[in-house]
């Protein structure tokens, strides 16, 4: 059955090489997307009775435990709701003329093989071949980025594709350094492999695992958008299709970090708790936040400040993961899911105001409430998410990671995160909030959405997320329970 | 065998220094195939001595891979993309050569004095090897930083790889099979792409300067 | 009596084998490019014919112009007898080391240069000038290269170097003797005027440069002159191919038929590597001027990194 999953996508490639017309197209796309939310869900219903997906074929190289199942579902749910979305906006788009039919076919071979290295690289039991796979989101995101062929849009895509490859590059020589440690621990047919990697933690070589971890968090935080290697992000960000960049910020990033908490946990393992990792993820975390902290104020476009929310974001989980205690961790992950929801949902929404509007930049958009009654309605409670607010899930989850670090007896970084968070708060509410109120409304533009099944999507999150808020789900804390039980292992 | 891979490990070494030196596209192509040669000649010892030994095969499975794809293929294609990319000029450091040469020796002495601090990969006869192909990495990121046009950073990008790669041949014999071809599928797969936006980035402004992308600041 | 020999020995290969190399250099390059080229022994004849005229010396020059052949040659002889041809013959006493061998070179090097400033012509000046910053951005490179491979062997004797290198079972898959062969490499370019550098087959007054210091002489003291940088090229390359590539310890024959053997294969190593000198020239092209400083300071890296690596190995 896991297999299937993998294969899904691939018949989906294969289906936009045949079909020509574009309602097959749509149709195919969000087929394969249903298909891969069942299939998450009987998969998570068998790591729910098991434990863990393990299949003999191929060298036992399929492997889900709670950890991965978590990401995973993540990228089928938001890959189902980008491709409901995606139909409504690329039909607006063909209509407008920026696209064609050729170039839809592309942006969905594309889309769906970045669903498939993503899938990959979650299903794998090979450190080198989730490497493999996570270097291939890269590549095969990179052409999205610049799917509009500006001269931004390819300078973004540039500037991904090359930071993103030398950054993953190193991570693979801390890979490499990680398999030089384990020489003479394990057997030379399971070199990398992370069950007897994280079994045989206690024996393998200490100094070189501390230099193959840093390569590592250089390399896979890179991807994360952690501080300072995160100059890629905004640009990507606000360059690609708003559907893909709902699929970077959603499900992109959680698999790089998902990366980095895999190794992290060998780390601990092997070093019992040390205080070396926790001390360099939580620096690089506080860094990330505080970045944000400092660039959402001078931001002009708003999809570079929502891009700008995801670091902050991926340093609150780093924060919470370098903390390494059971409650942080759960928060981590769970802001993880949380985030992954939320942020989304405000891509998805700032597609629909850029059709409309035809500027990214925030101070040329007036009026939202009149043009786009239901999408700016969304917009800003999902803006109030993304900062903080209760009731929303993303609080939620904040407050745990804030109130464990508070359990740490670690005053300074929880008030910091706290100041931090405060400030990117204010920093969204003084340079968005302009966007919705006014009456200048521009004249080629008529009131109305657009984009109906894109309405229905984001609403659809809006709920989710509200509901996640108010109450998480037994099967999902207990998913999130054994993830943790994985991670701090025993 | 070790004293013909300290051999190895050093020339290419050497080839990186000279990648450093050159000044044009060209001979950054040139330098690199020469490096790619000498890795594939690299990866072919160790291949021919491990089927003597254990009778695998993996790694000439590899070398002829490595041939194929870093000798051959991604040259040739690096050629094409120059050709394609009308816009020339000879310069395109941001210093010039000697301080670019020196800062590679920097590299090289920085390297050893902190990998020969780091035991567990101070045993034995790998240490230099090591300490050699870990200099090529960092050697290819400096290229990175300072050559400007597209062209560069995608060898400069290239040589990071043929760094990588070595490291681990050097220091733990080989990743796994599956993994060592993925890898190399990988790169083929970036350096197709990176060479196909050079060519769009040529298209859009007429210059692959990287400096001049200056609009995605902040 | 094993003294004598060795003199003897010495002077007389090197003087006789220098010019041979610049013959093979040029045939070889004359027929890549399709000519004919002249006899191989063409410089041979130039020499001859040379020392029968008689020079002409400008009249404002000073003493130096006319001292300065003389000591190009002699210091270039001197040298020669520092870099043996063979290690079979074994004199009690040796003269000389490395740093006088460079030292020596560096001797003739600065008559040259006054030379060619004292006769006042703008070409002299103008080669002086260049030869001076080449020679002082190789110099250092050389240094280092031949000492890092001095203190592997424990001595600065180039004899003792060379007979070291004989028990090291082919020195080129070394590391430390693959940078400091390479770095020689360079600097052998660098120094006897190859073409990288220097083109030793143009006139032309914006690229030349050792031809530019001895544009003014003629007759006997330009033959001096010439006859003097063909030696310094074989002693560099005698170095660099003795030390690199030792052949003395295969031969298990003593006495002068051993020496014959011996000096034989010595000057099969020289035509070869004529013949990839003379590749190399043909398939390059002169260096910029101002792009000399790039491959000094590559020179200058591997010697380092050379001399870095014997620290790691131990030689």
């Amino acid at each position: 059955m896991g297999f299937v999953l993998l294969a899904v996508p691939v018949i989906a490639v294969v289906l936009f090489f045949l079909l020509k017309k574009m309602q097959y197209q749509h149709a195919v796309s969000v087929t394969a997307s249903i298909i891969l939310v069942i299939l998450g869900a009987f998969l998570t219903r068998e790591v729910m009775l098991y434990g863990t997906v393990e299949y003999t074929a191929l060298g036992g190289i399929f492997y889900i435990d709670a950890l991965s199942i978590i990401v995973l579902d993540i990228v089928v749910i938001i890959g189902f709701l980008t491709s409901v979305y995606s139909i409504g906006y690329l039909e607006e788009e063909l209509r407008e003329g920026k696209l064609d039919q050729g170039r839809l076919r592309i942006y969905y071979i594309l889309m769906y093989a970045f669903i498939f290295t993503m899938l990959l690289a979650l299903t794998v039991k090979n450190i080198g071949i989730m490497w493999v796979a996570i270097e291939a989101t890269t590549l095969s995101s990179a052409f999205l980025v610049g799917f509009y062929n500006g001269k931004d849009a390819i300078d973004a895509a540039w500037k991904y594709i090359i930071i993103c490859s030398v950054g993953i590059g190193i991570a693979l020589l801390g890979i490499i350094f990680l398999q030089f440690s384990s020489i003479g621990v394990v057997e030379s047919s399971q070199f990398l492999d992370w069950t007897a990697l994280f079994n045989n933690a206690a024996d393998l070589k200490g100094p070189t695992l501390r230099l193959s971890f840093i390569f590592i968090l250089v390399g896979f935080g890179t991807k994360v958008g952690l501080a300072p290697m995160h100059t890629w992000l905004p640009d990507a960000h606000s360059q690609a299709p708003s559907p893909i960049s709902t699929l970077m910020s959603g499900v992109l990033l959680n698999g790089a970090m998902y990366g980095i908490i895999r190794i992290v946990a060998i780390i601990n393992h092997s070093f019992g708790n040390s205080i070396f990792v926790g001390r360099i993820m939580v620096t690089v975390g506080v860094l990330s936040v505080a970045t944000a902290a400092v660039f959402v104020f001078t931001q002009k476009d708003y999809k570079r400040m929502l891009a700008y929310s995801s670091i902050e974001h991926m340093g609150i989980i780093a924060i919470a993961i370098g903390f390494f205690t059971p409650l942080s961790i759960f928060g981590g992950l769970l802001h993880m899911i949380n985030h992954s929801f939320t942020k989304s949902m405000l891509f998805l929404s700032t597609g629909n105001i850029l059709q409309k509007y035809n500027t990214k930049e925030i101070s040329k958009i007036r009026g939202m409430f009149k043009l786009l009654p239901v999408t700016a309605t969304v917009f800003l409670l999902g803006l109030f998410a993304i900062g903080g607010a209760p009731p929303f899930s993303v609080f939620t989850s904040e407050l745990l990671v804030i109130s464990s670090i508070f359990q740490e007896n670690n005053f300074l970084v929880g008030g910091l995160l706290i100041l931090l968070i405060a400030i990117i708060f204010t920093g969204i509410v003084v340079t968005m909030f302009k966007m919705f109120y006014g009456n200048e409304i521009p004249r080629e533009t008529s009131p109305g959405e657009g984009n109906i099944p894109g309405v229905v999507t984001i609403v659809g999150l809006l709920v989710i997320i509200t509901a996640m808020g108010l109450y998480i789900p037994g099967e999902l804390k207990g998913l999130i329970e054994n993830a943790v039980k994985i991670i701090i292992g025993g | 065998m070790s004293n013909y891979l300290d051999a190895l490990s050093v020339l290419l070494l050497i080839s990186a220094f000279v990648l450093m030196g050159n000044k044009r596209t060209n001979a950054y192509i040139k330098s690199f195939k020469m490096q790619s040669i000498l890795i594939a000649i690299l990866t072919g010892v160790m291949g021919i001595n491990s089927l003597l030994k254990d009778g695998h095969v993996d790694m000439l499975v590899v070398c002829a891979v490595v041939i194929g794809i870093k000798v051959i293929y991604i040259p040739y294609l690096l050629n094409k993309t120059c050709k394609n990319v009308a816009y020339r000029v000879e310069k395109d450091f941001y210093f010039n050569i000697p301080i670019l040469i020196l800062g590679c020796c920097f590299i090289v002495v920085f390297t050893y004095f902190s990998l020969s601090t780091t035991t567990g990969i101070n045993s034995g006869n790998i240490n230099m090897q090591v300490i050699n192909s870990v200099s090529l990495i960092l050697i290819g990121l400096f290229f990175m930083i300072s050559r400007k046009k597209a062209i560069g950073l995608i060898i400069g990008f290239l040589v990071i790889e043929n760094g990588i790669f070595v490291t681990a041949l050097f220091a733990t014999q080989g990743m796994p099979f599956i993994v060592d071809m993925g890898i190399l599928m990988d790169i083929l797969v970036a350096v197709i792409i990176m060479g196909m936006m050079a060519f769009r980035i040529d298209e859009k402004f007429v210059s692959t300067d990287g400096n001049k992308i200056k609009d995605l600041r902040g | 009596m094993v003294e004598a020999v060795y003199l003897i020995v010495q002077i007389s290969v090197i003087i006789l084998i220098a010019p041979l190399v610049n013959g093979i250099i040029k045939k070889i390059k004359a027929l890549t490019q399709k000519r004919t080229g002249g006899p191989l022994l063409q410089m041979y004849y130039d020499l001859f014919k040379m020392l029968k005229k008689t020079a002409v010396v400008s009249d404002v020059s000073s003493w130096i112009f006319k001292v300065t052949p003389f000591i190009v040659f002699s210091t270039a002889v001197a040298a020669a007898l520092i870099v043996p041809v063979t290690t079979l013959i074994k004199p009690r006493w040796f003269p000389g080391d490395l740093i006088m061998l460079v030292s020596i070179f560096a001797l003739g090097r600065f008559f040259m240069m006054l030379a060619a400033l004292d006769a006042g012509s703008t070409f002299g000046g103008m080669g002086a000038s260049r030869e001076a910053m080449i020679s002082s951005l190789i110099e250092p490179s050389i240094i280092v290269s031949l000492i890092t491979v001095g203190l592997i062997a424990k001595s600065t004797s180039v004899f003792e170097i060379m007979n070291f290198m004989q028990e090291i079972h082919n020195p080129l898959i070394h590391p430390v003797y693959i940078m400091s062969f390479c770095a020689l490499v360079i600097i052998i370019i660098a120094e006897t005027s190859r073409i990288p550098v220097d083109d030793p087959g143009t006139h032309l007054e914006l690229t030349m440069v050792h031809e530019a210091m001895v544009l003014e002489y003629s007759g006997r003291n330009l033959a001096l002159m010439e006859l003097g940088a063909a030696i310094k090229q074989l002693v560099f390359i005698t170095l660099l191919v003795n030390i690199f590539i030792p052949h003395d310890q295969l031969i298990n024959i003593t006495g002068f038929a051993g020496i014959g053997i011996s000096l034989l294969v010595y000057l099969l190593k020289i035509v070869v590597v004529s013949i990839v000198i003379a590749i190399a020239e043909v398939s390059t092209v002169k260096l910029r001027l101002f792009s000399i400083p790039n491959l000094a300071a590559l020179s200058f890296i591997l010697s380092f990194i050379g001399f870095l690596q014997y620290f790691v190995f131990g030689g």
